[in-house]
């Protein structure tokens, strides 16, 4: 028996153990050193087309590789502060740059690149100080802005509006007859993806910039919770709630998602007039729908508001994207090269044709050969104008607010929570 | 279950085995039990990735970590916030609600088609083949497919208004746990459909020749025969419907996460939004126990009162 069980028990060990090994090269491979690369992840969805490009181009004369690796845009934050601390973690990666990486450099996990920048000063002076900033802590650099800024504007379908005798709004009066007159015509008169909760939250940014200015805010993430019991706020969630009663987004808005092209197809298609969303929105039309994006999107800024304190040409969104990068990567010089691109002609011209707008000092240049240039001045013009540009409430706040805020912002949108049980809601986040 | 059956097994077991080429292992005595090395690699799996993440996550319950920052101890105060949080406390109902429904969608319906395609008739396995496939598809496909069916303004809602109104399924918690019962049905009353098949395969043909002799139809032979004789795999069915509805997750997350607002935010589910969106490991890790005790005593109860435990073959009196 004895003797029996010995060479059996042997070779079952040894098939395990074989294949723990296997199943250890898969995880670990995209870490070794041996294929001389360094990875890349991105947030995925319609800029991706950029992305790849400036990693070809790096991989043509680069000995190392950069491997770009893309990330579908709901689970990208989770599966990057999963893996962050693990053998899994990637080079460089994107993100929103403020609150989204304070943890990371808490933890020490990021790579300072005041000393590439200290070799190669245009890493730092060939950006808009007030994007480059985004991605500054505790007075070290630590993102590269990456992409364009996205402010976000009221989109809108220019059939639809011409067909019922409307103009984009300039005034919140003017939404509001919009609203209305779309209404009487069946159409929905804002598409809105209500699903992904954070189309939803984007009102709530104007509606209180417009109302009360960015102080407001500032103040509540400050730690100071009364901020959010002010007049301010409440005629902020007034104005919000006549919008909502006077079915601005129909009924089903629930239902409907922006990130399985939900809301995107409801304006194409004509049967939405309105889409609030960030500058994006027009990469992913011309993804979708390219005729539609040529021809038939139109754009405007939020409507100003009359007995609103904030300065009506504030503007709010994300600043811009950032690449960061790891303190333990092996090819920080590889990738201080690769950082190097994200200023290059080549990468201006690319995101211009996608209908982004990129935040170095030589994107004037290139202005005309936007895929849109009327869409990209119109932007361009914009930011330069506003006094304020609020970050997105999602990414200002730490990360693990985030859910609980969207909950919330859903909440008031359908009717479950009233004004003050929203603002119990909000001021139960943490602000640090 | 085994335990009156296992000495029979036993002394039959050498007789097949002596014919393979195995002289020397004929006298009953020296074969009384397999030695216990041959359950060491199902313990050891079982250790590894049953009982030691079970004891870490355990210990992580009394803990704060957001999987970046070093780990500390904060005691009790995950369980204290536990007993207070309303989410917590709804999910656990919700839990259990869709959990119940979802077996009492699933039974009847899978059970019907298991005794249907128990029989011979025409285009039966052909029939059978296509009811089946659902359990192929992965439930986050089969969740996608569904979320894009039930779109309400380009899916079968926009299509079949006078039953759906303005296709706000996702936006009321009454339809949004319709919907995951519904595509839970979908995809798992096949599986139990297969179960109950093979079972009423399994049920000897005398029953019903002496039922049909006594002047039985087949409404009288299905109630009076066949499921009384499927008793002991309904149990079976049961159990596994229960220990299945309790942990559903995938669904939850691409359907409706847990909304509108924390609508059907169900137990695994707010576990993981604790954890893997707002990075309380800690916190969701006691939520996870929770619903270990949880599912633990449901399982025992139904093994209690249906008898599971002492259940003796369904043959008996053949």
């Amino acid at each position: 028996m004895k003797k029996r069980w010995l060479p059996r028990a042997v070779a079952g060990s040894v098939v395990l153990a074989l294949g723990l090994t296997l199943a250890a090269c898969g995880g670990g491979s995209s870490s070794s050193s041996g294929s001389g690369s360094f990875t890349v992840l991105v947030y995925g969805d319609a800029s991706n087309k950029v992305e790849k490009q400036i990693v070809d181009t790096f991989n043509k004369t680069s000995k190392v590789k950069a491997k770009l690796q893309t990330i579908p845009g709901a689970d990208y934050q989770t599966k990057l502060q999963t893996i962050i601390n693990t053998k899994q973690a990637p080079d460089v990666f994107f993100n929103w740059g403020g609150g989204s990486i304070a943890p990371f450099v808490k933890a020490g996990l990021l790579l300072p690149l005041d000393d590439m920048i200290a070799k190669d000063p245009a890493l730092k002076s060939d950006f808009l100080p007030s994007v480059f900033n985004g991605a500054v802590l505790d007075g070290k650099s630590y993102g590269i802005p990456m992409r364009g800024t996205q402010p976000v504007l009221l989109f809108n379908n220019k059939k639809v509006l011409a067909d019922n005798g409307l103009t984009a709004p300039k005034t919140w009066d003017d939404l509001l007859n919009a609203v209305k007159v779309l209404k009487d015509k069946h159409i929905t008169p804002i598409a809105l993806g209500g699903g992904d909760q954070w189309p939803t939250l984007m009102w709530y940014e104007y509606m209180y910039d417009r109302m009360a200015g960015p102080s407001l805010f500032d103040k509540a993430l400050g730690g100071d919770k009364t901020a959010w019991d002010s007049p301010d706020s409440h005629a902020a969630l007034d104005k919000l709630k006549q919008l909502i009663d006077a079915g601005a987004f129909g009924t089903n808005f629930d239902s409907v998602k922006y990130t399985d092209g939900g809301s995107v197809a409801l304006v194409a298609q004509g049967k939405a007039g309105f889409e609030l969303m960030g500058s994006w929105y027009y990469s992913q039309q011309q993804q979708d729908n390219p005729d539609f994006a040529k021809t038939g999107l139109g754009y405007s800024t939020f409507p100003t508001v009359s007995d609103g304190k904030g300065d009506q040409s504030d503007i709010v969104g994300n600043t811009n994207n950032y690449y960061s990068v790891l303190k333990k990567t092996k090819y920080p010089d590889a990738i201080a090269q690769f950082l190097k691109l994200q200023y290059s002609d080549e990468f201006v011209k690319a995101q211009m044709a996608i209908g982004n707008l990129p935040t170095t000092t030589n994107t004037t240049n290139f202005l005309d050969t936007a895929a849109d240039p009327a869409y990209s001045k119109f932007q361009y013009d914009l930011v330069k104008a506003a006094p304020s540009f609020q970050l997105s409430w999602d990414q200002a706040y730490p990360q693990s607010a985030s859910n609980a805020m969207h909950t919330a912002v859903q909440q008031f949108f359908d009717g479950k929570l009233d004004a003050d049980g929203f603002i119990k809601a909000m001021q139960a986040l943490p602000t640090s | 279950m085994t335990t009156t059956d296992s000495p029979r097994v036993e002394k039959r077991r050498p007789v097949p085995r002596a014919g393979a080429g195995r002289p020397g292992r004929r006298s009953g005595a020296s074969v009384a039990r397999p030695g216990l090395a041959w359950a060491a690699p199902a313990t050891l799996f079982f250790t590894l990735f049953a009982v030691v993440p079970l004891i870490m996550v355990a210990v992580l319950s009394f803990a704060e970590w957001d999987g970046v920052d070093a780990l500390s101890f904060t005691g009790v105060d995950n369980w204290k916030t536990l007993f207070h949080d309303h989410v917590m406390l709804q999910s656990i109902w919700l839990t259990l609600l869709t959990t119940v429904l979802g077996v009492v969608v699933q039974t009847p319906l899978s059970i019907l088609l298991g005794v249907w395609a128990a029989g011979k008739q025409r285009n039966r396995a052909v029939l059978s083949a296509i009811y089946f496939i659902p359990l192929l598809l992965s439930a986050t496909a089969i969740s996608i497919l569904w979320r894009a069916l039930l779109d309400p303004n380009f899916g079968v809602p926009s299509q079949a208004r006078w039953l759906f109104g303005d296709g706000n399924l996702f936006g009321h918690q009454s339809t949004a746990i319709g919907v995951l019962i519904f595509v839970g049905a979908w995809q798992y009353t096949p599986f139990h459909t297969l179960i109950y098949q093979g079972a009423t395969r399994a049920i000897p043909q005398v029953l019903y020749q002496a039922a049909a002799i006594d002047g039985a139809g087949r409404v009288r032979q299905f109630w009076s025969i066949t499921l009384p004789q499927l008793r002991t795999t309904m149990v079976t069915s049961m159990i596994l419907m229960v220990v299945g509805g309790m942990t559903v997750f995938d669904t939850v997350l691409i359907l409706t996460q847990g909304g509108p607002g924390t609508d059907t935010t169900t137990t695994p589910y707010y576990s993981y939004v604790k954890g893997f969106k707002d990075f309380q490991f800690g916190y969701a890790s006691a939520i996870a126990l929770i619903l270990v005790v949880v599912a633990t005593i449901i399982s025992l109860v139904i093994v209690k009162f249906s008898g599971y435990d002492k259940m003796r073959s369904s043959s008996e009196g053949l």
